[in-house]
């Protein structure tokens, strides 16, 4: 037993200690500055910082900007997720085909947006939608479509963002289903033409159900991914314009790092936290539900 | 091998002895043409070696966070002066009093006041400016004279005349503003007497000088004289004429000669419009000196080097960075250049934000409602009131 123990604690050492002082301490170091009114004085000197109770979560009840940022992280993920998903698929079902060409092509420049840094990303966004001297505009105008100011109009802002998240998002979500859609064996489609159903029907009732693992784990990775929304708005529009793009993560960055509330910004976290507990937890229930 | 080790630690500790490093953070551009002045400080006094660590403007300030929460800060920081209320707040920097009493090249007088003014924190004196900047305003000479101005607008009547009459053109405009900038939007206050916060830290905003600001602020976005999307690229707008004239600072001279040539000559820059005064934004960097440096003779040496109005030309040599002693002012490559000698004569009319720790949350907030305002989905008493109180509750 005892070579047991040493041989695990050498194997899982590292990872685990990696582990405990990034990821442990820190969120328990947050959680316990939520409760304090950690800011710019105490920096310098911890003894600055004062325990205040759920203050911090009370201020936040009342503050407009949180509510917004809620709001506009929900609005992202509400759009967003539904067209991750069907793109994904939709990609993944057209490369699955005997008949598509160029499939290494198409697989490697529909993956590349994902492993792309996003601040490069950010920089050649913000050219295509410059409302003067970007791309879009002008492929918009050869249409005699009127060109929209993407970036700095708050209607179209947030949009603006969601295409670029649900463009980057595909990749690897597409890959899943792909490999899903490959284990799915083909006697299942020929019986199913044998009773007569066409493709839709195929569709709904072959392909959907037998990718159900597949949409479970893009579903919850998709709503915890998307409600810490923050390196696309940072890079594009810093939660501009008129808050419109300010997501909570973006919030708490800016409670945090701008403005040296760091016990507000911890509350922030919490919250976020709290509620993609709850979120994921609902998806995990009405996964064995519909079991 | 026990007599290697024992030789090759008492050498290290000779040098240590005879020689110290002084460790410079500075930012930029500066940091990369930082190590042709630091030569000289290195010959002057031998056996000190200067390390310069460049950090980029788009991450420096968090590494100064972190700095200081770990800790772990140089000797001497290049900070700009919109920074140090924040980190003078938290305590990092060293109390420079008792070197300035001592000092025969560094004194308050040396220095421009809006300048000065950011080097101090309740009431002590925690940096020495290095260079400064102003804003200034910048216009193309040919299109101002097709509508009618052959010199440069000089007061807020003529700017809106001659904005509105540039805006006339087809699908062009005569100026462009931020929405939320308030290093843009803060001068017009002044020049107009009012102010956000006044030395007391009262609240001003609800004075009828600061409400005429916004609105003549707000009127060149609700006239369509200023695009709403701001400038696409600066450089291609104001060569273009897109947008013949805007607010900005000294780096812009040669960046805007490098980048548009084909519109030299036909360029110049103009002191702010006069409303009461022409007050500017002032910016720059000063040096401040970390609270746990273990060289602080040292370092303070360095500062006064800096200062010294010999460095302070060449450094305006360098990097065309304007000066923040004021006798250097008096050469003639500063006063006869036809660029340069408008930033000075702006200079002794330019003023900075106030150097209070909460001023970031204040500028936050003042910066959020202008944007609301210049684009109409608030007016301006909504404005004043939402200002009066979000700001009453960071200053109680």
């Amino acid at each position: 037993m005892k070579t047991r123990l040493s041989a695990i604690l050498i194997f899982l050492g590292p990872a685990l200690f990696i582990m405990t002082v990034f990821i442990i301490i820190p969120i328990a170091l947050s959680l316990l500055i939520s409760v304090t009114d950690f800011n710019v004085y105490a920096i310098f000197d911890w003894r600055n910082a004062k325990f205040i109770g759920f203050q911090n979560f009370i201020n936040l009840f009342s503050d407009e900007i949180f509510w917004k940022a809620l709001f506009n992280t929900f609005y992202a993920l509400v759009v967003a997720m539904p067209l991750t998903i069907i793109f994904s698929l939709l990609f993944a079902l057209l490369l699955n085909r005997g008949a598509t060409y160029l499939k290494s092509f198409f697989r490697l420049s529909l993956y590349l947006p994902s492993i792309t840094n996003t601040v490069a990303i950010a920089v050649v966004w913000a050219w295509l939608l410059n409302p003067r001297y970007g791309l879009l505009n002008w492929f918009l105008g050869l249409f005699g479509i009127a060109g929209q100011n993407w970036l700095s109009d708050p209607k179209w802002a947030m949009p603006s963002i969601i295409a670029l998240v649900v463009w980057k998002a595909i990749g690897p979500n597409m890959l899943l289903f792909l490999a899903g859609l490959q284990n799915i064996p083909d006697f299942l489609y020929e019986a199913a033409e044998l009773d007569g159903a066409n493709r839709w029907k195929q569709f709904l009732h072959i392909t959907v159900p037998s990718l159900r693992p597949q949409l479970l784990f893009v579903s919850v990775m998709l709503v915890i991914g998307y409600l810490q929304l923050f390196e696309e708005p940072y890079m594009l529009t810093k939660g501009g314009p008129l808050n419109s793009t300010m997501s909570i993560v973006l919030y708490l960055y800016r409670q945090g790092f701008y403005q040296f509330n760091f016990g507000y910004a911890s509350a922030v976290a919490v919250v976020l936290f709290g509620i993609i507990l709850a979120l994921t937890a609902i998806q995990m229930r009405l996964r064995k539900y519909q079991e | 091998m026990k007599k290697i080790v024992i030789s090759f630690l008492l050498i290290l500790l000779a040098i240590s002895i005879c020689g110290t490093t002084l460790k410079v953070w500075a930012m930029g551009e500066e940091a990369k043409t930082l190590p042709v002045v630091t030569q000289e400080f290195e010959k002057e006094n031998p056996g000190v070696k200067v390390e310069v660590q460049a950090l980029p403007w788009s991450n420096a300030f968090e590494k100064l966070l972190t700095g200081v929460a770990g800790r772990q800060l140089p000797d001497v920081i290049q900070m700009g002066t919109t920074w140090m209320p924040s980190f003078s707040a938290m305590g990092a920097f060293q109390d420079l009093g008792k070197y300035i009493e001592k000092s025969e090249i560094i004194s308050e007088d040396k220095f421009f006041p809006g300048s000065w003014s950011t080097c101090v924190y309740k009431g002590k004196v925690y940096g020495i400016p290095w260079y400064v900047d102003t804003r200034v305003l910048f216009y193309r000479t040919d299109l101002l004279a097709e509508v009618g101005y052959t010199e440069a607008p000089k007061n807020w009547d003529e700017l809106y005349d001659a904005a509105k009459k540039l805006a006339e053109r087809p699908d062009m405009y005569g100026l462009t503003f931020q929405t939320n900038e308030i290093q843009e939007f803060i001068p017009f206050v002044w020049q107009n007497g009012a102010t956000v916060i006044d030395e007391n830290n009262k609240l001003k905003v609800d004075e009828p000088n600061f409400k005429e600001a916004l609105d003549y602020f707000a009127r060149f976005f609700e006239e369509d004289i200023v695009p709403k999307a701001g400038s696409g690229n600066i450089f291609q707008d104001f060569a273009s004429g897109f947008v013949p004239m805007f607010f900005t600072g000294p780096w812009m001279v040669s960046m805007i000669h490098e980048q548009t040539p084909q519109i030299d000559g036909k360029w110049a820059v103009a002191l702010m419009p006069e409303k009461i005064t022409r007050t500017s934004f002032m910016g720059g960097s000063n040096w401040v000196i970390s609270k746990t440096s273990k060289n602080k003779e040292l370092a303070w040496k360095f500062v006064e080097f800096m200062s010294t109005p010999e460095v302070q030309l060449q450094w305006y040599q360098l990097l065309k960075a304007l000066p923040a002693v004021k006798e250097v002012w008096n050469y003639s490559e500063l006063k006869d250049d036809p660029f340069t000698s408008v930033f000075g004569e702006q200079l002794k009319d330019a003023r900075a934000t106030p150097n209070i720790a909460e001023w970031e949350k204040i500028e936050s907030i003042v910066e959020g409602v202008l944007e609301k305002r210049v684009l109409g989905k608030i007016t301006t008493d909504e404005a004043i009131d939402e200002m009066t109180q979000k700001i009453s509750k960071i200053l109680k």
